[in-house]
């Protein structure tokens, strides 16, 4: 089994362990693992083409974004989908798929300019966030109009949501194949330590939600992030490939649905309860 | 030398077949499978894929026949002329074949050695009864052999389409050992490569089920509670790895106090085995290996007869009851999902009673039903056990 991993280089000081392990388990288990860094070399696209049987879309810039969206026209198998990494890595697009598959979400708005939403303030405050951010960077609550003129109106869609309260810590719920996993942690997190939290059961409404989210998108394969709010809860972010810090056996159990996966689609079987195009063949984006 | 193998699947094929013909036996398989039986012949043979954890090896098998097993009368030929009959039908197929193989032995004049090649204690004594059973005179099985085969390699898979052209693969270890009862045998049998001819048979037979067969489950059953979808992939499992070589422990020592402690094999012996089920070449799916518990879960069994053991030599079968509960709450209903219809706390006792034969009031069924009772809850659809030690789960 040949698997392609886009990967973003990370630098030493950076404590990431579960893709390595993820990679020496595959190898472990005869699989060929290539990983493929975009930013590190020149790629001619006319000369892309689905050389693996299974691509692995992890890195999260805009280049490995495109370059798997190259990889997904000419027919390449990719474990976590072109067009639903590129709707989730956009929240305009994702809540509005979230929202009209009956997820909770927070009010959302979108604009051009955040001073058109100051009179949304009367209701209360608001979070805005950078339309394609992740990781929790560039987010402010906004209580007073007078804080909207910060807003820088270069950065592209203005992103706002109704700030709820959160009572608790954040939590997030990671889903791998059929399987589920809460992990409770601290907004933000910002060591490797604050980053795995602690893990907690999900309950029946969150289990609801995932289920949600995961037909919504048509994968099986992905993270999200909700806030409890006044003893609701609300879903405010989701990742098509997120770290899985605090999932138990996190990488090992990657490492086992990758497996699987790769498995389903060397025997032409479907994946993500999509028919796998046939290797080599282009598909109608 | 004429070998007939009734069963041309993976064991059929990817052991004994293999093992009979590189011993110089020409080999006619019989099988249902109209498919196999054309691709068989169409190919002259089939390829075997021998692995180890770090490499496979084809060999080809050729020079084989095949007939179906509808066509009754090319079957009892053959079988009338063989001088070796082996069945790999898997067990519960016995009945069924058993009426051929009688036919055929009683237009024999010299008698014959039948070995099932079926994963199953005393199958050769139940082998003999079904087809004395089925002949018009039943004492004529009495000059026949009947041997069970204790064997060793795993076979986890056939590659290819029977209704295609390509010749079938076979996947599986390279191991080739298998023993087989020489006291049970009738008449000088012709060497076949791997066979180990031995007088005490029944101790062979249950090392295998109480020490490797007991982990395979384990790690089967705790692997498919933990969300795990092959066998190479749960036993890197921290817990599983422990609970394999804890619950193989138990069935060793049972089986030293019984039989000898050279004969349980010893820690290295354990370690061998936990090998083999890191062999990722196999490509094992735990819900292979997990199903059809209730066979597994029989008192003489892998888990209820190496744990009744184990007590009997004052072991605490602990990690043996833990897997016994979790081959309980299995149900591979197709798709191997969590099934809890057949958990009722009030019907434990009968349960247990049917499909183990244990008392859920004393010993050994006592602590199956405590875990079972603690397991079971929990085993809502979609959910798993982040971990065995916390006997922690991702939902409430």
């Amino acid at each position: 089994m040949k698997i392609g991993m886009l990967m973003l280089r990370h630098p030493p000081t950076r404590i990431s362990p579960i893709m390595p392990a993820v990679v020496g388990l595959l190898k472990n288990w005869g699989c060929e693992v290539d990983i493929i860094y975009p930013e590190e070399k020149i790629t001619l696209l006319s000369q892309v083409r689905a050389e693996h049987d299974l691509y692995i879309l992890k890195s999260g810039t805009e280049l490995a974004l495109s370059l798997a969206g190259a990889l997904h026209a000419v027919g390449a198998r990719i474990l976590n989908p072109y067009p639903v990494a590129a709707t989730m890595r956009d929240k305009i697009a994702s809540m509005r798929v979230l929202e009209a598959a009956g997820v909770p979400v927070p009010e959302t708005y979108i604009t051009s300019h955040a001073r058109q939403l100051a009179d949304l303030l009367d209701a209360g405050p608001l979070v805005l966030k950078p339309y394609r951010g992740s990781q929790g960077r560039g987010i402010h609550v906004i209580w007073d109009a007078d804080e909207l003129d910060d807003v820088s109106a270069e950065e592209g869609p203005v992103f706002a949501q109704r700030y709820h309260k959160p009572e608790g810590e954040d939590r997030k719920i990671y889903v791998i194949g059929d399987q589920m996993f809460g992990v409770r942690r601290i907004f933000p997190a910002r060591t490797y330590e604050e980053k795995i939290g602690q893990p907690f059961t999900i309950d029946e409404e969150l289990r609801q939600i995932a289920l949600r989210c995961s037909r919504a998108f048509g994968v099986e394969l992905f993270g999200f992030d909700v806030i409890v709010s006044k003893g609701r809860s609300y879903v405010v972010d989701i990742q098509s490939f997120p770290g899985f810090k605090g999932v138990p056996d996190a990488a090992l159990r990657l490492a086992d649905y990758v497996y699987s996966v790769g498995q389903r689609a060397l025997n032409g079987e479907t994946i993500f309860g999509m028919s796998v195009p046939a290797q080599g063949k282009a598909v109608t984006l | 030398m004429k070998a007939v193998v009734i069963g041309a699947g993976r064991i059929g094929c990817g052991l004994a077949g293999q093992l009979l013909r590189s011993s110089g036996y020409d080999v006619t398989f019989i099988t249902r499978n109209p498919d196999v039986v054309k691709n068989l012949n169409f190919n002259g043979g089939y390829q075997v894929l021998l692995t180890t954890a770090t490499e496979c090896r084809p060999v080809t098998v050729d020079g084989i026949k095949a007939i179906a097993s509808s066509d009754a009368v090319a079957a009892t030929n053959a079988l009338t002329q063989a001088d070796l009959i082996v069945t790999a039908v898997c067990s519960q197929n016995l009945p069924a074949i058993a009426p051929l193989i009688a036919k055929a032995l009683s237009q024999r004049e010299a008698p014959a050695n039948v070995i099932a090649f079926e994963n199953m204690p005393s199958v050769g004594d139940c082998l003999r009864r079904l087809v004395a059973s089925a002949m018009a005179e039943p004492g004529q099985v009495d000059k026949h052999g009947f041997s069970g085969a204790v064997i060793s390699r795993m076979v986890t898979r056939r590659v290819g389409d029977p209704a295609g052209q390509k010749p079938l693969m076979f996947v599986g270890e390279a191991v080739e050992e298998f023993v087989v009862d020489r006291s049970a045998l009738c008449a000088p049998l012709q060497k076949i490569r791997g066979m180990k001819l031995v007088n005490d048979y029944q101790p062979w037979v249950l090392q295998k089920l109480y020490t490797f067969s007991a982990g395979h489950a384990t790690a089967a059953y705790l692997g498919w509670l933990k969300g795990y979808h092959y066998i190479h992939t749960a036993i890197h499992d921290a817990e599983i790895r422990k609970a394999v070589f804890n619950a193989m422990a138990e069935g060793q020592r049972g089986l030293a106090a019984k039989f000898g402690r050279e004969f349980a094999r010893g820690r290295a012996g354990l370690e061998a085995t936990v090998a083999r089920f890191e062999n990722a070449n196999l490509n094992d799916p735990i819900v292979r290996v997990a199903r059809d518990p209730h066979r597994k879960l029989a008192a003489d069994e892998r888990l209820v007869g190496a744990g009744r053991l184990a007590e009997a030599a004052g072991v605490f079968p602990q990690q043996l009851a833990m897997v016994a509960a979790a081959a309980l709450c299995f149900s591979t209903s197709g798709n191997g999902k969590p099934c809890t219809a057949c958990f009722e706390q009030s019907q434990t006792a009968a349960t247990l009673n049917e499909i183990c034969g244990l008392d859920a009031a004393h010993g050994f069924g006592r602590i199956v039903a405590k875990s079972w009772a603690q397991l079971a809850p929990s085993l809502l659809p979609g959910n798993l056990l982040l971990s065995l030690n916390q006997r922690l789960w991702a939902r409430v």
